[in-house]
């Protein structure tokens, strides 16, 4: 068979398209008499069958435990290490789109369905396009070029195996050569035929006729102002939301409800949403029981951010374990996993500090005199998260050991502590986590000839204490900042480029700002297809331009923390410093 | 009757990707690029000078990819796989440089955790850097994208006159790509 190339299409076409596409997933559900049914697989429970077929589908791993092989551009053989089928079908199945490379959905609802009078109707459509709107001009082009393409009958699974092991359509027309040609048995064939059936077929947990629920997570302890300013406007957007929804409209006035408006799905029945907060009170270890009465009496399709100033642990692994979408919760405690798939953070908090730091050192971007590299900090939550951070950074280069001293909570980090720590007169390098009232100590004990060398702080630690680094220490100290250097919005740790420090916070309004864009992206996209694999689909795949506290957040396939980057900073001198920006926003 | 434009949408776009009707094969041209002077960063976390990589005398093939990618990268990194078990077991004697334009994602761990996933051998860098350096890199061999999901299938392979490089637009099989490598060698 001949490798074909896919004919050049922008992504920003696509994106709209692929969400009418997976409407098209979710009506003709049950149209299919082959849908559902599922192949037989002797010896196998349904149950069996479907953690087998995701097995292969999502690890490349056949029943046997061995990675699956396969054959892509004619030639090159591939195994199921390096990619499998979620690569580019996804966890929802209902494809993808990269570069100019269309990546249809292969779910059985969509599979089992034949396209003739759909490329009819899409004939006519065009017919009756008119304007000069670039929406519209998009819409046109896919129009005509659907022309370019045949029809084809709805597999069954006889045809369907055929083309998973030989690469072409019903009709026998080849598939392109990105599409790998899988030599399955009939065993591993029928396994996968089940699963692909079974993707997104049903509507996830959370969703009725009329409803898509959501929940916020709001721990006791956090401030009433804090609350506020996450849950107030997030009240607002849904109600916005919701408003316009049943009107009906795509009129209104207003800019931000044009915004919300602007991509109301087109779904004939679109449902509202409702967003109820879920308080979570006592100590964390108690959190877990509490989500599970909650979601018991009132299951949710997803977590619309939240906010916690404790470690946000327990409610990612409730997430995790019931394969709950949580959005951009606000904590600087997340979890720091390179597995986790249910929620999307903004950042790896406290850790992401500690690491950049690390980075920062290791690429002797700091004068460093050749003594050890010491790390104090509190034995707590928030200061093992910091050190964390730095030991994996700085481990991950095979380097020097790292001298640590974790202090008892509570205790201070006094000069005589620091000084058995550091060694005095070895000209160390200190990493310091902890808050401004250490400054007094530090000071004291880099003194004449028996001081450090370079110290590492943090902004986020240091607070409004950040002006109380004297002047004597400026050179050698080098501090993390994890938001951006140049942003005024609200919430901003600085109310203008460059000035004076002021108050710091968390920054919750402008994270709360940030969460918007990225709602009316999935609802918008979301169309009827109410699946939470999908809805992490869209967010994925996402090229939105966010505004936020932070210098830049991007997502990406798997991606689960938006901002990656955090700068090393220095104060300048005199009674009014600045802050000057020793690094880039990426440290690596 | 949006229902239905849906499914008509639907159906186009499977059939786009499953089965294009059109010509099979890649674009082939020869080009010069004025390659920027960066200090990038491999997967063991060291700065290199991609002028003097790619000036290294040998046969070299240059993609751009990222680590997350999920359609175009795993096609390109698999026909290196191919590339590296095909030329024997000194894999150092051709260059193949893979560099993020997801820099900020693509530090040395998840980059080395890629080529871990492509069963790289010596001789396959992929490199990361500041986002600066990256676009300045797109730029000067005409791939800059403004977002990683507007990426090209590209492969350029270092021809022999100053600056030449054979650029080519598509993805090849693995027979294709060492038809390629080997032309420019001979030169």
């Amino acid at each position: 068979m001949t490798p074909r190339r896919a004919p050049s299409v922008p992504r920003s076409l696509l994106v709209p398209l692929a969400a009418l596409l997976c409407l098209a997933t979710l009506l003709s559900a049950g149209l299919s008499p082959a849908a559902g049914e599922g192949a037989s697989v002797p010896g196998l429970s349904r149950a069996e069958t479907l953690r087998l077929g995701e097995r292969i589908y999502r690890g490349g791993i056949l029943s046997s435990g061995e990675p699956l092989t396969a054959v892509v551009q004619g030639d090159i053989p591939v195994e199921g290490t390096m990619f499998s089928c979620v690569s580019c079908h996804l966890r929802s199945g209902l494809g993808s789109f990269e570069g100019d490379i269309l990546t249809p959905p292969t779910n059985g609802d969509i599979l089992y369905q034949p396209w003739d009078s759909h490329i009819e109707t899409a004939r006519l459509r065009r017919g009756t396009m008119e304007g000069t709107s670039k929406q519209r001009k998009r819409t046109l082009f896919y129009l005509t070029r659907i022309g370019e393409f045949p029809s084809r009958p709805a597999y069954t699974d006889e045809t369907l195996a055929d083309a998973i092991r030989e690469g072409a359509d019903p009709e026998g027309r080849d598939f392109i050569g990105v599409m790998p040609r899988y030599p399955f048995g009939d065993r591993e064939m029928a396994i996968l035929i089940e699963y692909l059936k079974s993707l997104s077929k049903d509507p996830s947990p959370g969703v009725t006729d009329t409803t898509i629920r959501f929940a916020t997570v709001v721990s006791g302890e956090v401030s009433r102002k804090e609350r506020d300013e996450l849950l107030v406007p997030l009240d607002r957007y849904v109600r916005i939301y919701n408003g316009h929804l049943r009107r009906k409209t795509r009129k209104s006035t207003g800019a931000r409800a044009e915004e919300v408006v602007r991509l109301l799905p087109a779904d004939s029945e679109p449902r509202l949403v409702s967003l109820v907060v879920w308080e979570l009170q006592g100590s964390p270890e108690t959190w877990r029981g509490q989500l599970e009465e909650y979601y018991r009496k009132e299951p949710v399709f997803a977590l619309l951010s939240g906010i916690t100033t404790k470690e946000w642990r327990p409610v990612h692994e409730f997430c995790e374990e019931n394969a709950i979408p949580s959005l951009l919760p606000i904590t600087d405690l997340p979890v720091v996993s390179e597995t986790g798939w249910y929620t999307l953070y903004f950042s790896k908090g406290y850790y992401q500090e500690g690491e950049t730091a690390a980075r920062h050192l290791a690429r002797t971007e700091a004068p460093v005199s050749g003594g050890p590299v010491v790390q104090v900090y509190p034995d707590t939550p928030e200061g093992n998260a910091f050190a964390s951070g730095f030991r994996d950074a700085w481990n991950e280069g095979g380097r020097a050991p790292l001298l640590e001293k974790a202090l008892p909570a509570g205790t201070q980090a006094t000069r005589e502590i620091l000084e058995e720590a550091t060694g005095k007169g070895r000209r160390s390098v200190l990493v310091l986590w902890t808050g401004a009232e250490a400054i007094p100590a530090l000071n004291a004990m880099t003194g004449g000839d028996g001081g450090v060398s370079t110290i590492y702080m943090s902004a986020t630690l240091l607070k409004e204490g950040l002006l109380a680094v004297p002047e004597a220490l400026r050179d050698k100290t080098y501090i993390t900042y994890p938001y951006g250097l140049t942003d005024t919005g609200p919430g901003m740790m600085y109310a203008k480029k460059k000035v004076t420090p002021q108050i710091t916070d968390r920054r919750v309004p402008g994270k709360a700002a940030a969460i918007y864009p990225v709602l009316t992206e999935i609802f918008s996209w979301l169309e009827s297809n109410y699946f939470r694999d999908y809805m992490f689909d869209i967010v994925d795949a996402s090229m939105l331009v966010v505004a936020s506290p932070f210098e830049r957040i991007t997502f990406g396939p798997g991606q689960r923390y938006a901002s990656k980057g955090c700068y090393i900073v220095q104060l300048s001198k005199g009674e009014r410093p600045e802050l000057v920006r020793k690094s880039g926003w990426v440290v690596h | 009757m949006l229902f239905l434009f849906a499914i008509a949408i639907a159906g186009m776009i499977a059939f786009e990707g499953v089965a294009a009707a059109r010509d099979p094969g890649y674009k082939r041209s020869v080009v010069r690029y004025d390659v920027p002077d960066v200090v990038l960063v491999n997967q063991d976390g060291a700065k290199l000078r991609l002028r003097a990589l790619i000036e290294s005398g040998k046969p070299v093939v240059l993609d751009f990819i990222y680590g997350t990618c999920t359609t175009i990268c795993p096609v390109l990194s698999a026909g290196y796989t191919s590339v590296q078990a095909k030329i024997g077991p000194d894999t150092r004697k051709v260059q193949l440089i893979s560099i993020s334009i997801d820099p900020e994602h693509d530090t040395p761990k998840v980059m080395k955790g890629y080529l871990k996933q492509y069963r790289a051998k010596p001789g396959w860098d992929f490199l990361t850097g500041s986002r600066e350096d990256i676009d300045r890199v797109m730029q000067a061999f005409d791939s800059y994208v403004t977002d990683k999901m507007y990426h090209r299938q590209v492969t350029f392979i270092r021809a022999q006159g100053p600056g030449e490089w054979v650029r080519i637009d598509g993805l090849l099989g693995s027979a294709e790509l060492m038809s390629e490598i080997g032309k420019t060698s001979k030169k």
